[in-house]
């Protein structure tokens, strides 16, 4: 008789925890984040499959660069070998090219410990957010930094950080922690501005982050367009 | 049958427990997670636009590079065309190093000196006009490039907001050239910049313009540490630990 009282009640029991887990999962989330919807699984795929594109289109971008480049070295008639050096420069400058020097490697990371210690706080408090990293970037360039990139992503002028979600693009390609932002120029020099900036204020709230200085830094080249519709050239006799 | 009462209300107990336990425990885990499954439906359309739109300029620019690649293979003597070529070329980058002057449609952001807005806000109002597609920006005519910093100065009177070390006065005139409704709606969004400058009684003047004009920079880009690199047969994995894609 007793055996007849034991299972049903286990039984309603798990089912009311699971509802009321439920319950407080829906309130809590916002209610479109559902990973099992058709619909959401769809858009994966299609990002999926995006991204893989792109990946090849990239290759296949560097690939030309690298030659074009190879070919607009050979010597050249007339006033070319001018254009030439010219072209070559504003490579070098734009990110075109992939660079080496003296420089700082920062690695900055979510603070998973904090979380998993303080499972009931705001987990955005313990995660990496797209602002960190511009923190980190923009006192870097006040720092002189002549080449930096982020997980491989190489920042040029139009370059953006930003986030969709918890997803964190640069030059709209996802990246994920932990990130590794990348800087040539005087190590000291960059040292001494992040670890008196974001890094310090990072630290400070548990963070993990290193910092360390090398000889050798190598920055890939920026892989992406340089399509530009909206903005024309001025003419030089119109200036 | 004491005895088994006694094992009943214990393993309800425990049952009950774990249930709310492992649903918090994925709600944690939920709600942090950069997977994209885990993302929502409208920020996973965002994306698709996005990527898609990439793709397109992708394929133009492997179209571009293939013209050039093309002139510069058959016309060594034409040396015409080899210079338009190469012109194109140059053109194109230097919209990137900021060279030359541009005109286009784009936005006008005007701060005055009464807002309250710190160097930290035009950092992230630049960055943003980026990632709405802007493709070329000047604050107070100063062009910005990769390189440009954009922090603070003090004295004993004031504190300014400088670009590459200028001071810069008020108003603050932002420009960037781009889709202006693009650009309006990147700054705009609700929960965007402009909403959280609202917080701080900042309500900076935005307005669409059909054809601005942004000069090229004045000052060369200065490399004492930067050296091109290129990599041997074998990409060379061991020269530095710092490379991670």
């Amino acid at each position: 008789m007793s055996r007849k009282w034991l299972v049903p009640i286990t039984i309603v029991c798990i089912i009311s925890g699971f509802f009321l887990s439920f319950q407080l999962k829906v309130q809590a989330n916002n209610n479109n984040t559902n990973p099992l919807s058709q619909k959401n699984t769809n858009l994966v795929m299609l990002i999926n499959d995006l991204e893989e594109e792109i990946k090849n289109q990239e290759n296949i971008i560097e690939q030309i660069r690298n030659d074009l480049s190879n070919l607009e070295n050979r010597p050249l008639p007339g006033n070319l070998p001018e254009l030439q050096g010219q072209l070559k420069d504003a490579r070098i400058i734009a990110g075109l090219t992939s660079v080496i020097g003296k420089g700082i490697v920062i690695t900055i990371d979510d603070n998973s410990d904090g979380l998993k210690n303080n499972p009931q706080d705001d987990p955005n408090k313990y995660i990496i957010h797209y602002a960190h990293i511009l923190s980190i970037v923009s006192e870097l360039k006040v720092g002189n930094a002549e080449a930096i990139s982020v997980n491989g992503q190489r920042l040029i002028t139009n370059s953006e950080i930003r986030c969709v979600g918890n997803v964190i693009l640069i030059n709209t390609t996802r990246i994920a922690p932990p990130f590794t932002i990348s800087a040539i120029g005087s190590p000291k020099h960059l040292a001494e501005i992040v670890t008196n900036g974001e890094l310090d204020i990072m630290k400070s709230t548990n963070y993990p982050v290193t910092l360390e200085e090398f000889d050798e830094v190598i920055i890939p080249a920026y892989k992406s367009d340089l399509q530009f519709r909206y903005a024309k050239p001025v003419k030089e006799e119109d200036e | 049958m004491l005895k088994k009462q006694h094992w009943a209300i214990p393993i309800t107990l425990v049952f009950l427990l774990m249930g709310i336990l492992f649903s918090l425990q994925f709600q944690a885990q939920n709600r942090i997670s950069s997977e994209l499954s885990m993302q929502k439906t409208e920020n996973l359309i965002a994306m698709v636009r996005d990527l898609s739109e990439k793709r397109q300029k992708l394929a133009s620019e492997i179209v571009d590079l293939n013209g050039n690649l093309r002139t510069q293979m058959k016309s060594v003597q034409d040396e015409s065309e080899l210079f338009i070529s190469l012109n194109e070329e140059l053109t194109k980058i230097q919209t990137v190093t900021g060279a030359n002057t541009l005109e286009g449609p784009g936005l006008e952001i005007l701060i005055d000196k009464q807002m309250p807005i710190l160097y930290v806000d035009i950092i992230h109002i630049v960055n943003e006009l980026w990632a709405s597609g802007a493709e070329a920006i000047a604050i107070n005519d100063y062009r910005i490039t990769q390189d440009t910093s954009i922090f603070y100065a003090e004295n004993e009177q004031n504190m300014s907001i400088t670009v590459d070390n200028n001071n810069l006065t008020y108003p603050i005139i932002i420009k960037a050239i781009g889709d202006p409704n693009n650009l309006d709606k990147g700054l705009t969004m609700p929960g965007g910049i402009m909403d959280n400058l609202s917080l701080y009684r900042a309500y900076p003047i935005i307005s669409k313009v059909d054809l601005l004009t942004i000069k090229g920079r004045n000052r060369s880009f200065m490399y004492y540490f930067l050296n091109e690199y290129k990599p041997a047969e074998k990409p060379a994995d061991t020269a530095s630990p710092a490379l991670k894609t």
